[in-house]
């Protein structure tokens, strides 16, 4: 029995039924060049796969929240080139942000212990930084990933104080956000709210879904005293430890 | 806008890193990918009402960030036929520079080099997930011609690749 390269390319995406299925897998045993094309189909599948997958791990930038968000584009449902720059200007965002409140830990201070106990210290009625995420905050840059630390360096910008502050995700202990400023104790953190982990069957959106919770936004929103340091700035900031 | 439009908002957020690794596979630039999936959110919640809930709205979301892609995309695309544009991270607010990764690189220029219709097949399938069903439905064409321009892709995948690691050839 012959089968036409389709037959063998639907098989390597799973989706012939069991019938079909076998056949196949009785034909590749018994012809190597059946069973060389399968693979190829199959390796190329899941090379796409495993090089577009890193894109899932990426933090989801600010300006793709906001509209989900609920806050209103200046465009809407128009036509617009894509060279045109759609980003939302900072000022713009701060003032919707300006209503919401910051210095909060979202969820509360027991989700805070009961979570992130060993990441976050409470000293004199203050959230400090702890452990490998203060090394992160002070030591890795913006967008880069340390799978050893666990820990995720979205945006750093100046506050309005003219203080560093830095956005982070925490994969463990548990799946957190926040925004972190650069005090002479330590880092402060002004907010940090869970996010979500949504489960992937599909090998679907793991640990990057929602990287940035509106209320991290917000917070940034609300302190930021311009545009985010690029990574020039961000590395010069970094060299003289953070300090303003 | 109801809570239909809250749980619309909280899907899309949901969905937003599957929509951006989907532009991705259309357009190089990762800033032009993100501006597509930024299109996307603001269509979708512009058209909630049209929303059927008894409808995948992942489905619905990759068929709106696809007409988003054909409608806006052609003359800029033609533009952008040149080497990718270097790196600015400064533009790119807290993205890992993914686009850095050469595999990534490679697998997307293969990609660009393909006809429209059978780069949305392989992204819907290879790099989505998609079933034939599922990502025929998106296209908007029946089963037998997805899993044709899928073939006649893959075909032409496989032969630019080919002296690349990865696939054995």
């Amino acid at each position: 029995m012959t089968f036409s390269d389709e037959m063998l390319m639907a098989y390597a995406d799973g989706e012939l039924d069991a019938a079909a299925r076998s056949a196949i897998e009785a034909a590749m045993a018994s012809d190597p060049q059946i069973a060389r094309r399968v693979a190829q189909h199959s390796a190329l599948r899941n090379r796409f796969r495993s090089a577009f997958d890193r894109i899932l791990d990426e933090p989801v930038p600010p300006r793709l929240l906001m509209p989900a968000s609920g806050v209103t584009g200046t465009v809407r449902g128009k036509v617009v080139p894509l060279r045109q720059p759609r980003q939302w200007a900072w000022p713009q965002w701060t003032a919707i942000a300006a209503s919401l409140i910051v210095g909060v830990i979202v969820g509360g201070l027991a989700m805070l212990r009961a979570r992130a106990p060993d990441v976050v210290a409470m000293t004199g009625g203050q959230a400090l930084a702890a452990g490998s995420l203060a090394h992160a905050l002070s030591d890795q840059l913006a967008g880069s990933r340390s799978s050893a630390s666990s820990v995720g360096i979205g945006v750093s910008f100046r506050s309005k104080s003219g203080q560093f502050c830095r956005t982070f995700v925490l994969r463990q202990p548990a799946a957190l956000a926040g925004l972190a400023c650069r005090a002479p104790q330590g880092w402060q953190i002004g907010v940090l709210a869970r996010t979500e982990l949504a489960g992937g069957n599909s090998g679907g959106y793991r640990q990057a879904a929602s990287a940035m919770p509106p209320a991290v936004i917000a917070a940034v929103g609300n302190q930021t005293a311009g545009e985010p340091l690029d990574a020039r700035a961000e590395a010069a900031a970094r060299a003289r430890h953070w300090q303003p | 806008m109801g809570s239909s439009g809250e749980d619309l908002r909280g899907c899309i957020i949901e969905l937003l890193p599957r929509l951006r690794r989907f532009a991705r596979s259309l357009a190089r630039n990762a800033h032009d990918a993100d501006d597509l999936v930024q299109i996307t959110a603001e269509r979708a919640l512009a058209r909630a009402a049209q929303f059927r809930p008894d409808h995948s709205v992942a489905s619905w979301l990759f068929g709106i960030l696809r007409n988003a892609w054909i409608d806006e995309g052609r003359s800029s695309r033609r533009r952008r036929e040149s080497l990718l544009e270097p790196e600015d991270l400064a533009d790119r607010i807290g993205a890992v520079a993914a686009g850095t990764d050469p595999e990534l690189l490679c697998l997307q220029d293969a990609l660009s080099r393909l006809p429209e219709e059978q780069r949305l097949a392989v992204a819907l399938v290879l790099v989505e997930g998609f079933s034939y069903k599922e990502a025929a439905s998106i296209m908007g064409v029946p089963v037998g011609t997805l899993t044709s321009r899928l073939a006649r892709g893959r075909e032409a995948l496989q032969s630019m690749l080919s002296d690349t690691p990865g696939v054995p050839s």
